[in-house]
């Protein structure tokens, strides 16, 4: 096994180790020295380049995972980059892929590591016209974004499923229209998304819309009705849930956590 | 434009009044109307008994999931039944929050459904 360190003038905090070889148990004490040189006093987050690696042992894991536990006492991280599908599929087959993230190039995952470290925040406007038809694609942005954002599957779905309720309601409780729109602001940094869902209120539904908005209503949960079950969704799905409703229009803001356990986004 | 959702139906061994159904895509408010009408045939054809494999079911939202309870309670109060297997984690999670789990017949496995229906 032999592995390359390089440095990265950009980020001076990651380093990047280029393997090629075998990370089989001969190569442990290789690895560990490799380890051992990058220092971690400056030096927060790794990325091993492991595309012409032949095998890997569960040995050698274990160390990535050692070392990546020192990483992330640091608030970074190591992480995988340019994998061929034989590692990846023994990685899988270890359960490695739920505790390391893996990136298709060493780029990809510079890139990650810059959004992690605070950047200002992404805001994405977007406005539609009030159509049932075109909150699917709608959703399925929101969801794309937060993924690109590095959140979890788990994490994009739920944004999916709030932006969709959100944008279901806001078409169904508003003033209908073709000169209708629906504009949704998305702000997105890597601990947080808030959404903002604006539209013109129907007058004759703006006072059902308030009563079902009030803290004490109680939603058809549990019920077998077909409808009526969205805002209690959104509420559950969120961390926080606002809406501010008058004759001019309706503005719903929702914030929800990105949600990370033992460093992996969920 | 509707979500694509596409519906399989398999006959089920040894039950002449039942569908095994593949759900496959997003169910949600843009084409709950095209799904309701499709099961709803089912039911005017006398098969009141379904088994509903979600292993394919992307996506489901609040309306989505209305229709299935809609679904179930019909299939019910027709002396029959509509049976959910192989649902994928996220789709659960809404079924679970909703709290609709204890009101739909949820299944691991197809099998399983199948089984019991005897």
């Amino acid at each position: 096994m032999i592995v390359d360190i390089k440095e990265v003038a950009a980020t001076p905090e990651a380093v990047i180790l280029q393997f090629s070889g075998e990370l089989d148990f001969e190569s442990i004490k290789s690895l560990v020295d490799a380890f051992k040189k990058i220092d971690t006093s400056s030096r927060k987050y790794a990325i091993a380049e492991v595309g012409k690696i032949s095998m890997i042992s569960s040995a050698a894991l274990g160390e990535f995972m050692g070392f990546r536990k020192t990483l992330l006492e640091k608030d970074g991280d190591l992480v995988f980059a340019a994998m061929n599908m034989d590692i990846r599929a023994k990685f899988t087959s270890m359960g490695a892929t739920k505790i390391f993230r893996i990136f298709n190039d060493v780029r990809s995952a510079l890139n990650a590591f810059k959004w992690q470290q605070g950047l200002a925040p992404e805001v994405i406007n977007l406005t539609f016209p009030a159509n049932l038809h075109l909150v699917p694609p709608v959703r399925q942005l929101a969801s794309r974004i937060a993924k690109q954002k590095g959140y979890g599957n788990k994490d994009s779905f739920r944004i999916e499923t709030i932006i969709d309720e959100i944008c279901n309601n806001a078409i169904e409780h508003g003033k209908k229209g073709e000169d209708q729109n629906i504009s949704v602001k998305i702000d997105i940094d890597q601990k947080q998304i808030e959404f903002d869902v604006i539209n013109t209120s129907d007058p004759e539904k703006l006072e059902t819309l308030k009563a079902l908005l009030k803290p004490t209503h109680e939603q058809k949960i549990h019920s077998e009705e077909k409808r009526g079950r969205g805002l209690s969704l959104i509420k559950m799905l969120s961390d926080e849930l606002s809406v501010d409703c008058s004759e001019k229009g309706t503005v719903v803001h929702v914030k929800k956590v990105r949600e990370v356990k033992n460093g992996i986004s969920n | 434009m509707e979500s694509q959702i596409e519906l399989i139906y398999e006959d089920i061994r040894g039950k002449d009044k039942a569908k095994l159904i593949k759900f496959i895509g997003d169910l949600d408010a843009t084409n709950v109307e095209t799904v309701l009408e499709k099961i709803c045939n089912l039911f005017n054809e006398g098969i009141y008994t379904v088994v509903a494999d979600f292993k394919k079911l992307r996506y489901v939202n609040s309306t989505g999931l209305g229709i299935l309870l809609h679904f179930s309670k019909s299939a019910r109060e027709k002396g029959g039944c509509f049976k959910i297997a192989n649902i994928n984690e996220n789709v659960y999670e809404i079924i679970e929050i909703i709290g609709a789990t204890s009101l739909l017949e949820i299944y691991d496995e197809v099998d399983e459904a199948v089984a019991a229906l005897n």
